[in-house]
């Protein structure tokens, strides 16, 4: 027949997956990459994770990576749970502080329990899925909103119960027992000791030390690598696509056999034993564990992370939490936070304004402007003024980058108005900031919106230097809520993830 | 036995105070959920903003020693315009910002940009206002001591003055949406909102007003709940934006006397709770509770059952 | 024996009464259309069947079992699919995955065998590739090749339409269930979808209940016709005879025109 003839180009019909691709040599790197097997990528990526440890000695850099391992896991085990069965669970994180709570139990001396780490971890395993299932059977009933004030509760009541479980009446015992240490929380727990390697202590392998940190490190690589495998060899099975299925359309997918109930109790359980045994790697490593470890902060972190890196995308979902977990890292250190921050807007404005000259017209306006006001303000009111507040370290105690980016600040901090009260006055830019930016945002492209990013910038950078540099805790959570909103407007499938459509 | 019945009316009174208070942020709550579907999770925040913006008024007002400038009672009435106003204004803000762009996305998409709008606006309140706690000083307008006896409980004039100022409010949402155009309206866009932009109904300007509405109910309870409770600080709506959507779910989402029925319902069992069981499991039993209900009756107390066209 | 039966179904809506004691049966191998105005209760009728409503009063059988009280779930896997009046595809998932997903109900690996990627895992995932790759294959050349990996939201209308026929028919069931097949379709691909429909039965074996309003789709293949209107069964016999009756003509066009016929 005639119409066989039309849609059957397939040249044709790929323009869209052609356009979407990036070109010049973003694009050839990337297509280079694609074009190995996906196990080689991934070993590659581990491989090049696991030699951090023989890279460097730095424990805290080690811990940082540490870090990153943990928080992956957590995402991924979250990923499941949204990103494959769409459901909305606001309460993740109880579930990992179940499992530290229960490491924390079950080997220390606190009821001089000292289980063999392994049997722990299994029962864990365990607690996790049967907690998952038993959570998720009421969430069966629940439509999408309701499900996730229920678990945000379950979440907050978690926290709660953990901080007053300190005195619990029991009848067969006289006065209130302390089963969860309040809100000092439990210490001293026993280091993981699996397959007769003591993680508490330092080990040398091959003439080489590997502190404890290290140690731990691997053990939380080891569980990323585990938990990247099962989950991806459950995506690539009649779950993975019961699951996607269920979250396309739930009805039809019921219609079509698969058994939605089972299979969303089964997505919850597996996320949450992935947070369990997660937690209770994390207990042996902290030591301690501390009921506002598992505070809702950490939930939106997670989020963050998985929508930043892209729902349902593996490697999205790692990469996401390797930056969300290198940030408050950054921003511990007021130097290097602000050559990243400074970086980071020059980066931003030069990837994403095009045609590129206009980046740099709006990076020199900026500069401009800086100098403009800075002279202005010099010659008008010279008392307001602060000098820099940094000093250059000596060659002895820091390293050359330190001082570059020492330098760098006292450069910025001269160029900038820097008042000698900052709090006041940088508490109404910021107020000024935010609804400017908003509706900055949302101005269609012209020739104004590109004035307008000069001063804005500026804005931005007065409010760095007068209040966000002195609050790395606050402008950590500031960045992840203008992260999760940004992204949901502009980019809701995150970097790596697929764009998807929607019927509403 | 006899403790309890002693007890029972000044927990009735305090269960009908703190309802009150849960009954105004659920009726935001369901509002906005009953015409777009969406739960604002930045609610409780804008609540938390309402109580921020009574502090200041007040504090404007009140003297460090000596008379009040006006009357405690204009004083009041001032903080709740500006309140009422501000935080209104705050709501139709968030939905230009953070939802409109999101009104045909998945349901996914506007509940995570809630979320971080949530956590942007306590953080901002973080950065320019401390974490430290702030206290209203409600001794200076209102006399610890005025009040009335009611048997063996004790009815306070700040008590009283909460219950009412909430039932006044909801007087006033009930008339507006049931007598009025902009009432029908709402219903309308609720219902079907295509089919009410067909007939004519300015959806945009609705969702906008409803917002206004629902956020301004907000603000007063944030003054009320400052009024009464005294403590105010950025995390606060939090916790208080869950129990409005708890109200708001038991009452039966998207229906507001039941947002009324529930606020209450949830503030006696809340109170009846610290004061009968103990006040260390209050969280975790309303907590219970709510899940208890849902269960037995998902759709809430005047919910209706909604039918999918399959 | 009747493959499907339904038994004095009754099936209410608030006030709204939208199948009433309706009766009547589908024998192995047949083609039956129910056909009836807007709102007859037609889709409901599939609802009830898969088990997305539960009737008020009287019984579904197939294969001579009851299925009330059934989970959709497990009726599909009894042999019962269907495919929706207003499309419901995966739209982000692959043609081939749409399919593949729809293998469900005939595939037994556990969460061991998935994880450690067992030999019985990998045969299982081939013969499932198999039984997709098949069923796509029933329509041609329209769903294949480089088609597999296209989204389904790329599709046409009609392909959408083709495609969630092919998912249906990976369930691996005895009795399908059309709803509305050849809707908004032109007339080249109307007269395709007939003749699928009639090789669904003579090449795949199915039984086929279908709900149709294109008369010329009803008359192409139908072996009995059942006509609906208001939740009742009006009358049921050949195409000409349901289409010639007065009732039925009353019922889709109005009592005058009944009697000018």
């Amino acid at each position: 027949m005639a119409s066989d003839k039309f849609g059957r180009d397939e040249w044709v019909a790929q323009i869209d997956a052609r356009r979407a691709a990036p070109t010049g040599v973003t694009g050839q790197l990337l297509a280079r990459w694609n074009a190995l097997p996906l196990g080689w990528r991934w070993l590659g990526v581990l491989a090049a994770f696991a030699a951090i440890p023989f890279l460097t000695s730095n424990d805290y850099l080690i811990r940082v990576a540490g870090t990153v391992c943990l928080f992956a896991t957590l995402s991924l085990g979250l990923n499941v749970v949204v990103g494959y069965a769409g459901l909305l669970d606001l309460g993740f994180v109880a579930f990992y502080g179940l499992g530290a709570y229960a490491y924390a139990l079950l080997s220390s001396g606190k009821f001089d329990l000292h289980w063999p780490s392994w049997v722990t971890l299994l029962f864990i395993g365990v607690l996790g899925l049967a907690f998952g299932v038993l959570l998720g059977l009421p969430s069966l009933r629940l439509l999408g909103d309701y499900l996730a004030i229920v678990t945000l509760g379950f979440g907050l009541v978690f926290v709660q119960l953990a901080i007053t479980m300190d005195r619990v009446e029991v009848p067969w015992h006289a006065g209130p027992i302390d089963v969860t240490g309040g809100s000092n929380g439990l210490i001293n727990l026993d280091p993981l000791r699996l397959f007769g390697l003591d993680f508490g202590e330092p080990l040398t392998l091959f003439g080489y030390a590997l502190s404890s940190v290290a140690l731990y490190f691997y053990a939380l690589l080891a569980a990323l690598a585990v938990v990247l495998l099962v989950i991806y060899h459950l995506n690539q099975s009649r779950i993975g696509r019961a699951w996607r299925a269920m979250r396309e359309d739930s009805l039809a997918a019921e219609a079509m056999g698969m058994p939605t109930k089972r299979l969303k109790l089964l997505a919850f359980a597996c996320g949450s034993a992935i947070a369990g045994v997660s937690g209770g790697i994390f207990a042996a490593w902290q030591h301690s564990v501390f009921p506002l470890n598992f505070s809702t902060d950490l939930l939106i972190t997670l989020y963050a992370m998985m929508v930043l890196g892209g729902l349902g995308s593996l490697p999205g979902v790692v990469i996401g939490a390797g930056i969300l977990a290198v940030i408050p890292e950054l921003l511990r250190s007021p130097e290097l936070a602000r050559v990243a921050f400074y970086s980071a807007v020059v980066l931003g404005v030069a990837l994403f304004l095009r045609p590129r000259r206009n980046g740099l017209i709006v990076l020199a306006g900026v500069i401009l402007l800086g100098l403009i006001l800075r002279l202005a303000t010099q010659t008008l009111w010279p008392d307001l003024l602060s000098p820099p507040t940094i000093t250059v370290a000596a060659e002895s105690v820091s390293t050359a980058f330190e001082r570059t980016a020492q330098t760098f600040g006292i450069i910025v901090q001269k160029w900038i108005i820097l008042p000698m009260e900052p709090t006041p006055p940088g508490n109404v830019a910021f107020l000024v900031l935010l609804p400017a930016l908003l509706a900055w945002a949302r101005l269609q492209p012209s020739r104004l919106k590109l004035g307008l990013l000069a001063p804005l910038l500026y804005l931005l950078a007065f409010v760095w230097e007068t209040r966000l540099t002195a609050e790395p805790a606050v402008t950590r959570l500031l960045l992840i809520g203008t992260l999760l909103v940004v992204l949901m407007i502009f980019r809701p499938h995150g970097l790596l993830g697929t764009k998807r459509v929607e019927l509403v | 036995m006899e403790q309890f019945l002693a007890q029972l009316p000044q927990q009735l009174i305090n269960g009908l105070t703190l309802g009150s208070v849960y009954a105004l942020i659920a009726l935001g709550y369901s509002m906005v959920y009953g015409i777009l579907q969406l739960l604002n999770f930045a609610h409780g925040d804008v609540y938390m903003i309402g109580a921020y913006i009574g502090f200041g008024v007040m504090t404007a007002f009140l003297p460090a020693s000596g008379p009040l400038p006006l009357p405690a009672l204009v004083i009041i009435l001032l903080m709740f315009i500006a309140a009422m106003l501000g935080c209104g204004l705050l709501g139709i803000g968030i939905e230009w910002f953070a939802y409109r762009p999101l009104r045909n996305a998945p349901r996914l998409a506007p509940l995570i940009s809630a979320l971080g709008t949530s956590i942007l606006i306590q953080n901002a309140v973080q950065l320019t206002l401390t974490a430290a706690y702030h206290t209203y000083r409600t001794d200076k307008l209102i006399p610890i001591t005025a009040g009335i006896d009611l048997g063996p409980a004790r009815l306070s004039a700040v008590r009283a003055l909460v219950i009412l100022s909430a039932i006044v409010l909801m007087i006033v949402l009930t008339y507006l949406v049931r007598r009025t155009q902009f009432g029908r309206a709402m219903r309308a866009v609720a219902l079907d909102r295509e089919a009410a932009a067909m007939m004519g109904v300015n959806v945009d300007r609705i969702i906008v007003l409803t917002f206004f509405l629902g956020s301004a109910l907000a603000g007063a309870a944030g003054v009320l709940n400052g009024l009464v409770f005294s403590r105010v600080w950025h995390t606060m709506g939090f916790n208080a934006g869950l129990k409005g959507f708890t109200a708001a779910v038991v009452g039966g989402i998207g229906n507001i006397p039941g947002a009324m029925l529930g606020g209450m319902v949830l503030g006696l069992v809340e109170s009846f709770a610290v004061g009968f069981i103990s006040p260390t499991f209050k969280e975790s039993i309303t907590f219970f509770a709510l899940i208890l209900f849902l269960l037995i009756r998902p759709r809430g107390l005047l919910g209706a059952t909604a039918v999918q066209k399959v | 024996m009747a493959l499907l039966e339904l038994v004095n179904l009754h099936k209410h809506f608030g006030g709204l009464q939208v199948v009433l004691d309706l009766s009547f049966e589908v024998n192995p191998g047949e083609i039956v259309s129910l056909i009836g105005p807007n709102g007859a209760g037609k889709t409901t009728v599939f609802n009830l069947i898969t088990g997305l409503y539960a009737p008020d009063r009287g019984d579904i059988r197939f294969d001579g079992k009851s299925l009330l009280g059934l989970e959709p779930h497990q009726i599909a896997k009894r042999g019962i699919a269907r495919t929706f009046q207003s499309l419901r595809l995966f739209l982000n998932m692959s043609v081939i995955e749409n399919v593949m997903a729809a293998a469900y109900p005939r595939t037994h690996a556990n969460l061991a065998q998935i994880i450690f990627r067992t030999p019985g895992f990998r045969k299982e995932e081939t013969r499932i590739r198999a039984v997709a790759e098949e069923k796509l294959a029933f329509f041609g050349e329209r769903l294949q090749g480089y088609r597999f990996d296209q989204p389904a939201y790329s599709l046409s209308y009609a392909n959408r339409r083709r495609l969630e026929i092919a998912r249906a028919m990976a369930t691996e069931p005895k009795l399908l269930l059309l709803d509305e097949p050849a809707a908004g379709m032109n007339p080249n691909e109307t007269l395709e979808i007939t003749e699928v429909i009639g090789e669904l039965r003579t090449r795949g074996g199915y039984t086929i209940l279908l709900i149709e309003h294109d008369m010329k789709v009803v008359e192409g293949i139908s072996d009995r016709v059942i006509a609906l209107d208001y939740g009742e069964k009006i009358t049921e016999g050949t195409y000409h005879a349901v289409a010639t009756d007065k009732r039925v003509i009353e019922a889709y066009l109005g009592r005058k025109s009944a009697m000018t016929k």
